[in-house]
């Protein structure tokens, strides 16, 4: 079953009196295990697009499905345990909760799953060690670096064991070095854990990482590529089993 | 655990905003406290003063006096058996102080020159001294039995009739038979029973002397006093039961069915405390609402990012009113634990009030801490808090997630 599926998806915004479209009449599906990367000019309706994928917006046309249901069908708080079970975000400024410590920040999508205090716990400490953090779970975000709270934002968006990650631009704050740790990390966490990623950037250095690169120009799908990289996609097609 | 962890966090986050949402809190428990508390004192003052001045807690008629007693009250009157019986029957009651008789007639007061209509009230001095303590004496001497034809005059009386202590009167009155009589009363003293109305009409006489003028060996009244207010009613219900059962054609009056002017005050205030409990609430309300509004516009982002990793309407919502909750139970605890100080500091301070209207002592400023008052006010700030917060609260909980994230 495909993770994402995009069915005619038209966004419009009205902005005076005639409205803009973000995007139009998009088709697209998105499979287990995919590293996506997502181009475009400023205002071609990247965020559009994650946002609606994301459960966080309602397409004007269209219709978007993940993890098979129909978003359309669902309420406001249906939404919310789907993004809860389904979806993990990355953000382009991090997004952590300040008065929170690295592990309550990885802590909380599982305490708002009612999820028990220690395997919460437990869990948050082994996403944080995933992502390189074992020294620094009871740091405060103000105590850490800007590559060190996206670490804890990955961590976060983990924990949840989701089909999907969808992260906005999420190095555009992060000087190109860290950047580049921040890409391999979330390359290997997608060969590790098979995880689809879908993500909006303008750094080109992502791209040799990718298994698929889509570009939007005016809200249209203009190009979809498949890369031969190395990735789950092809070891799941040739039948290897994913640890 | 975490949630409820963040929520404290969250109060903490803030400590300028959070000490004054905590401040308006305690500005409104302490407010009501402490006027409830001054009201709870004035009451009390009222209901002593006016039953140990004139009503007692209990009053024992004839029966059918109350209904047709201001027409004929002679034909009303308790007689001298049923008196000395029922005398006996009432000390008997554990809850009772004392009981002492009254006989009640109006007559006409005069110097020689000038004449004013009173209202007598023959008394037996010694009980009468124990139970009308809040009676004070403004001239002259207390009455005693030996004072066979002594009369203590009320205050505004004895000054209208330009008394001075010692002076010869004459009290004349409708005698229980119909005829007309006289008798000569000296003045030996002024008092005040902290009422003008009353204290400009009346005077008070030795029972016997009050008894032959009128020819009669009956009268109008017992008047009842307890040791504790608060057995009025019970006593009122083992009186009745005890008259009945001893076929005594008696009727019971209280003080709470004889105090109109206590109840017409109690009124009054009780709507002045209600409409300062509402400015209150408007002014607690307005604080709280607008520095929570404020918290919630402060973290629009975080707001966006709770819900976007999943959080229902209702994850936000509960975070705010958690907030709010915290605040208020803390404002409401540290505003009880100051109402308490500063009720027991202000009444130490024995600030003396203006006279009440209609009053004729003044008192020093009390201000009462009843456990009741206290938990009531408590609670009452505990859930303004958490009311003012619902709708900053259900704004946070409706905001657009995709504007409340690219809000900075
Ligand atoms: N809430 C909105 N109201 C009005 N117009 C909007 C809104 N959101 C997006 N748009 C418009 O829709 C179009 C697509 O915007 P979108 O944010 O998806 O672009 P983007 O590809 O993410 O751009 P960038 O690279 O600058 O982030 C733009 O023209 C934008 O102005
Ligand atoms: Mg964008």
């Amino acid at each position: 079953m495909a993770v994402v599926k995009l069915k005619g998806v038209s966004r419009y915004f009205p902005v005076g009196n005639k409205p803009i479209t973000a995007l139009d009449k998009v088709d697209l599906t998105l499979e287990r295990g995919e590293f996506v990367v997502l181009r475009g000019a400023s205002g071609s309706g990247k965020s559009t697009l994650l946002n609606l994928i994301g459960a966080m917006d309602d397409p004007n046309e269209g219709e978007v499905f993940i993890h098979g249901k129909a978003l359309s069908s669902l309420s406001d708080k249906q939404k919310s345990q789907l993004r809860s079970h389904y979806i993990g975000f990355i953000f382009q400024s991090f997004n952590l909760i300040p008065v929170l410590t690295a592990l309550e920040n990885v802590q909380y999508p599982l305490s708002l799953q009612r999820i028990a205090n220690n395997e919460a716990k437990d869990r948050a400490a082994q996403a944080l060690a995933q992502v390189g953090l074992a020294d620094f779970i009871h740091r405060r975000p103000n105590q850490l670096s800007g590559g060190q709270m996206q670490r804890v934002a990955i961590a976060r968006a983990l924990v949840t064991k989701p089909d999907i990650i969808l992260a906005d631009e999420p190095t555009a704050n992060l000087d190109s070095e860290t950047s580049k740790q921040i890409m391999d990390l979330l390359g290997s966490l997608n060969r590790e854990t098979g995880v689809t990623f879908l993500f909006a950037t303008h750094h080109d250095f992502v791209l040799s990482r990718a298994s698929r690169i889509l570009e939007l120009k005016d809200g249209h799908i203009v190009k979809d590529e498949q890369l031969q990289n190395l990735n789950l996609v092809d070891q799941i097609a040739s039948g290897e089993k994913v640890g | 655990m975490l949630r409820l962890k963040l929520a404290l966090l969250n109060v903490l986050r803030n400590g300028r905003r959070s000490f004054i949402t905590l401040l308006a809190i305690q500005f409104g428990v302490i407010s009501l406290i402490l006027m409830g508390g001054f009201f709870a004192s004035m009451y009390e003052g009222m209901r002593e003063g006016v039953i140990r001045s004139q009503l007692g807690h209990i009053q024992i008629y004839q029966q059918g006096f109350n209904q047709f007693g201001s027409q004929q009250p002679e034909e009303y009157l308790i007689d001298a058996e049923v008196l000395q019986k029922v005398t006996k029957l009432v000390e008997e009651l554990e809850q009772v102080e004392l009981v002492t008789p009254r006989l009640n007639f109006t007559g006409l007061l005069t110097d020689g020159s000038r004449s004013l209509a009173v209202v007598v009230e023959g008394i037996n001095p010694e009980k009468e001294a124990l139970l009308s303590s809040a009676v004070k004496l403004t001239a002259g001497e207390d009455l005693f039995e030996e004072d066979t034809d002594g009369a203590l005059i009320g205050d505004g009386l004895f000054k209208s009739l330009n008394l001075s202590v010692g002076a010869s009167l004459t009290l004349m009155a409708t005698t229980a038979d119909g005829s007309f009589d006289a008798r000569d009363v000296t003045a030996i003293g002024a008092i005040s029973t902290g009422t003008r109305e009353v204290d400009n009409r009346f005077m008070r006489m030795n029972l016997q002397h009050a008894q032959e003028l009128m020819y009669t060996e009956g009268v109008t009244r017992l008047v009842v006093l307890l040791n504790d207010t608060k057995h009025t009613d019970e006593v009122m219900a083992l009186l009745s039961e005890v008259f009945q059962e001893q076929g005594l054609a008696l009727e019971l009056r209280s003080w709470n069915d004889l105090a109109d002017y206590y109840h017409e005050v109690v009124n009054l205030f009780d709507g002045i405390f209600f409409v300062v409990q509402i400015i209150v609430l408007a002014i607690v309300l307005l604080g709280i609402v607008n520095t929570m509004v404020m918290a919630v516009m402060e973290r629009t982002q975080e707001i966006g990012t709770i819900r976007a990793i999943g959080g229902t309407r209702g994850e936000v919502m509960g975070l705010f009113i958690s907030e709010a909750f915290i605040l208020g139970l803390i404002g409401s605890v540290l505003g009880v634990i100051f109402s308490i100080l500063l009720a027991q500091g202000i009444t130490a301070a024995s600030i003396m009030m203006p006279t009440p209207p209609g009053s004729s002592q003044n008192y020093p400023i009390r201000i009462f801490t009843e456990a009741d008052l206290l938990w009531k006010n408590g609670l009452f700030g505990l859930l303004i808090a958490v009311i003012s917060s619902i709708y900053p609260a259900v704004k946070a909980s409706r905001m657009v997630i995709t504007k409340a994230l690219r809000f900075a």
